[in-house]
């Protein structure tokens, strides 16, 4: 476990979890920092993920989301927590009868906010972060992408979101070294637009 | 039995959410889907397909007016009685049913299987919302307009068709089909065709969400039963309906004691 860190009031915390039994993983993740935290196995990883993006816990976690424990908590309470949280994770795909355009801008259309130019000015500077031509990127369904192209649609939804916390699930996955190279620009990327806020990275211990 | 029991109840509950949930339709994304919807359920039904039904319906006359040695007045009662107000709702019923119902039924379970819905719930995007309301109400609007475009063409058919069949010339059928024909002809096929949209979107809907396992092979399993329910459902409705309204069953085979 790499982001095992010393305690902290938990109100400087935007993340603090753990898990009772042998698997037992205190994390404890600071408000606008970027951690790196990998898991001994994937079942834990994707414990501690669901836990965070659903704002609930099983009886053996424990998990505060921004200072404020999730177990008890409303269901009005509970949505307003997971509103400040996204994730890039195969939990959270792309819908495959949607272009990538559609996709990206689906959460914002269908809630009102961001108003659909900011999400298009967004996405266009994403693109061009990463070096893609919009015009026929954006009109592509998910299987005609490559995963690179779906990594990258995804965080451009993640980023019109715009989540105080982003979780960002086992990036390199499937890629290519080059390809790596380039998604490793999305910390820079999540920085630009969002300083304070707090990206962490999940992945799975190499052997 | 069981089984049965709660599908009845999920299904009416879906329903009830839906039908609740009709607002929604405002968000420019469901109206899309809504839109969507009602585009592949109506307007690519409205070419071949609906052509052929209503030929059947067309058929229907001709057979029938041989067979019973019509004269004008039967052959009006008939178009009215069995085309009009039947086998125009029946007919586009059918055809949603085998277009688009086995369509959203697989579409959805493949998103519930693919853990396509899971995404959608973690982006705070409502099930029903999204995904139930635009279908329910997209094949309600598709049904009715697919139901009035068969009706027209079988009825017209059969007005043209006729006088080759009988000694009667299409003025004097046309004339007396404005005769017997009341508005309340036009609300019962309208309420009929939106009851059907409604009970097949809502029967697929609710089989494409809940799967029998969470595999591919689940996928047939769920259209077979989408698709075999929506045709007992739209049955019992005509069956049901035609009763409350006119006190009939089966074409008049069966009449109300009350």
């Amino acid at each position: 476990m790499s982001a095992q860190l010393a305690p902290r009031p938990s109100a400087q915390l935007a993340l603090s979890y753990s898990r009772r039994g042998e698997r037992g993983l205190p994390i404890a993740v600071p408000l606008g920092s970027v951690q790196r935290i990998e898991f001994p196995d994937a079942e834990s990883k994707s414990a501690f993920v669901t836990a965070v993006l659903k704002a609930r816990c099983e009886p053996d976690e424990e998990l505060e989301l921004f200072g404020q424990p999730v177990r008890g908590l409303s269901g009005k309470a509970r949505q307003k927590l997971r509103a400040r949280v996204g994730a890039l994770s195969p939990i959270i795909g792309l819908i495959s009868n949607l272009n990538a355009w559609e996709n990206i801008s689906l959460p914002a259309a269908y809630h009102g906010k961001p108003p659909l130019d900011v999400v298009a000015t967004i996405t266009g500077e994403v693109l061009d972060a990463f070096g893609i031509e919009p015009r026929s990127f954006l009109v592509r369904v998910p299987d005609e992408l490559g995963k690179l192209e779906r990594k990258i649609a995804a965080f451009a939804r993640l980023l019109v979101a715009g989540p105080e916390l982003a979780i960002i699930e086992s990036l390199n996955d499937g890629l290519s070294r080059a390809e790596c190279a380039r998604v490793a620009g999305f910390e820079r990327e999540y920085r630009r637009r969002h300083p304070a806020g707090t990206l962490v990275f999940v992945d799975l211990r190499e052997e | 039995m069981l089984r049965a029991v709660r599908e009845i109840e999920g299904g009416i509950r879906l329903s009830l959410n839906a039908a609740g949930r009709l607002p929604v339709l405002r968000k420019p994304p469901v109206l899309e889907s809504f839109l969507r919807q009602v585009y592949f359920t109506g307007v690519t039904a409205s070419t071949g397909v609906v052509l052929r039904a209503s030929l059947l319906g067309v058929l229907i006359i001709a057979i029938t007016m041989d067979v019973l040695d019509a004269d004008v007045d039967l052959a009006v009662k008939i178009l009215l009685l069995v085309v009009f107000r039947e086998v125009g709702p029946l007919a586009a019923a059918v055809v949603v049913i085998l277009r688009s119902g086995t369509a959203m039924s697989a579409e959805m379970a493949m998103m519930r299987i693919s853990g396509q819905t899971r995404a959608l719930r973690y982006l705070n995007i409502n099930l029903y919302d999204y995904l139930v309301v635009p279908r329910i109400a997209g094949v309600m609007v598709a049904t009715t307009a697919l139901t009035f475009y068969i009706q027209f063409l079988a009825v017209a058919g059969g007005l043209l068709l006729s006088p080759f069949i009988i000694e009667a010339s299409f003025m004097e059928l046309a004339s007396r089909l404005f005769d017997l024909f009341t508005p309340v002809d036009f609300y019962y096929s309208t309420i009929k065709a939106l009851l059907f949209g409604f009970a097949i979107a809502a029967c697929c809907c609710y089989h494409g969400l809940n799967p029998p396992d969470l595999t591919q092979n689940a996928v047939p399993k769920v259209v077979t039963r989408a698709v075999t329910q929506c045709a007992m459902l739209v049955l019992t409705i005509n069956a049901v309906f035609a009763y409350i309204v006119f006190g009939i069953l089966f074409f008049g085979l069966v009449k109300a004691t009350v």
